[in-house]
């Protein structure tokens, strides 16, 4: 046997190819198969969640602190009451689920905004009241949110957002790095706000129809768009904490075109005499005009 | 803005995992290949038994040991390719280095020993970390042979030429 000494083979064992050519595949390629599962689940869960009976959505509120709380002083609670008779005559419009019994909240804080959530409940708060000249811009927002529960956005979110927690929670922890996981889960966020836009849009749609069905016009969404223009950060989606409405709704120029064209396709006016707030409501402006 | 810092620091690991690891790595290849000719006399095999005519004077066991870690930038694409499954190279050249260094070490410490031969060379690898900053031991061992200076034994290095 003749003994030799051999320099050790290069290029067969590890390659020279430039690892960021590697990342970039394996990044577009994981990112992609997240977006793709997150949006399959997105479209699922949006697709059952108006189909579990109410029943299941108000026992899980149930166990949730109440969001629609009564005020603890008696100008809070007429305001409340307002507001409560106004979401009834719209309601009359809205064809909700007959087991859905509406709870309407007021909370005297500066805050600029109204939402909807689990348990059909509904929330304004003082800032955003203070800001509307007419009860038809208040209508709007009030419709808005209505809509919302009618097609019961709120549990559609909530079961989109745990679908989506359990599979990026999948994905990450079986790539055993948890900075992967990161930009993964951050991905799959960005698809569970463009949902939102979409669900904003089919709750303005509904919104119009009963605002229409109510006041025989739709100015109420004119003026409520004009108001959100005047807001500090107008048109811009970023903007003070105050001025939440302009985060969670933001007044897109398509949201706009939208009501325009709805007046249009529908022959509704957007000119008709607008109807005073109610007493208690219309006190608010006036407590924080000085 | 929390996840914005957040995913700032994520890039800045990986650009820093990317360059520092590139840097390093190039380096260490090169003091590899550098090493691996001076160390060109030491003979090492993977046989069980001394080769003809090899009559040994002196037996024992030589060893050579790293540790080497993953950075960033390879534990992230490692952990990305953990998806779709196929080559890890990142990986790949992390262990080609662990292994010829740890030869070289067990080269070194036979040749330290007087020893120009080492039969029934064998590996061991140990995971020492896994998750973000994965570390990998090498372990190389082998029996290192003295031959009897009067056994003809074709070595083709400089040494024995020499001699």
């Amino acid at each position: 046997m003749k003994l030799e000494n051999r320099l050790p083979a290069e290029g067969i064992n590890s390659s020279d190819e430039n690892p960021l050519k590697e990342l970039a595949w394996l990044v577009v390629g994981s990112l992609g198969a997240v977006f793709l599962l997150a949006f399959a689940v997105s479209l699922a869960a949006q697709w059952l969640a108006p189909r579990i009976p109410y029943k299941y959505e108000a026992r899980l509120a149930a166990t949730l602190p109440p969001f629609a709380t009564t005020p603890n002083n008696d100008a809070g609670r007429a305001v409340q009451a307002e507001l409560r008779a106004i979401a009834d005559r719209l309601a009359a419009h809205m064809d909700l689920p007959d087991e859905m019994v509406l709870r309407v909240g007021y909370r005297d804080e500066a805050t600029v905004n109204a939402f909807a959530t689990l348990g059909s409940q509904v929330v304004f708060f003082r800032g955003l009241l203070t800001k509307l000249e007419s009860e038809d811009a208040l209508a709007m927002v009030m419709a808005h949110e209505l809509a919302h529960l009618k097609y019961r956005h709120a549990s559609a979110a909530l079961g989109r957002g745990v679908a989506i927690g359990v599979i990026l929670s999948v994905v990450s922890s079986d790539l055993g790095s948890s900075a992967a996981g990161n930009v993964l889960s951050t991905a799959g966020l960005a698809t569970l706000l463009s949902f939102n836009r979409d669900q904003e849009r089919a709750a303005d749609d509904a919104a119009l129809h009963a605002l229409h069905a109510e006041y025989g016009h739709i100015g109420g969404a004119i003026d409520l768009f004009n108001v959100m223009k005047t807001l500090p950060g107008g048109q811009r989606e970023s903007s003070s904490a105050a001025v939440e409405l302009l985060r969670t709704h933001p007044l897109t120029n398509s949201r706009v075109d939208a009501v325009a064209q709805w007046a249009s396709d529908n022959g509704a006016a957007t000119d008709r005499p607008r109807r005073p707030l109610p007493p208690a409501i219309a006190a608010l402006r006036s407590v924080s005009k000085p | 803005m929390l996840d914005l810092i957040e995913l700032g620091l994520f890039i800045t690991l990986l650009v820093v995992g990317f360059f520092a690891g590139s840097i390093v790595e190039k380096r260490h290849y090169a003091s590899i290949r550098k090493r691996e000719r001076e160390y060109a006399d030491v003979l090492a095999y993977a046989v069980r038994f001394p080769p003809d005519r090899v009559t040994p004077q002196r037996a024992f066991l030589v060893h050579g040991t790293v540790v080497i870690s993953s950075d960033y930038f390879k534990t992230f694409v490692a952990g990305l390719r953990n998806l779709f499954g196929g080559r890890v190279r990142t990986y790949e050249t992390l262990m080609e280095r662990a292994r010829r260094e740890a030869m070289l070490r067990l080269k070194h410490h036979a040749r330290s020993q007087g020893a120009k031969l080492v039969i029934c060379v064998r590996f061991e690898t140990t995971t020492i970390s896994t998750g973000w900053a994965a570390s990998i031991e090498v372990f190389a061992f082998g029996t290192a042979l003295i031959p009897d200076h009067n056994t003809a034994l074709s070595f083709p290095s400089r040494s024995v030429a020499a001699a």
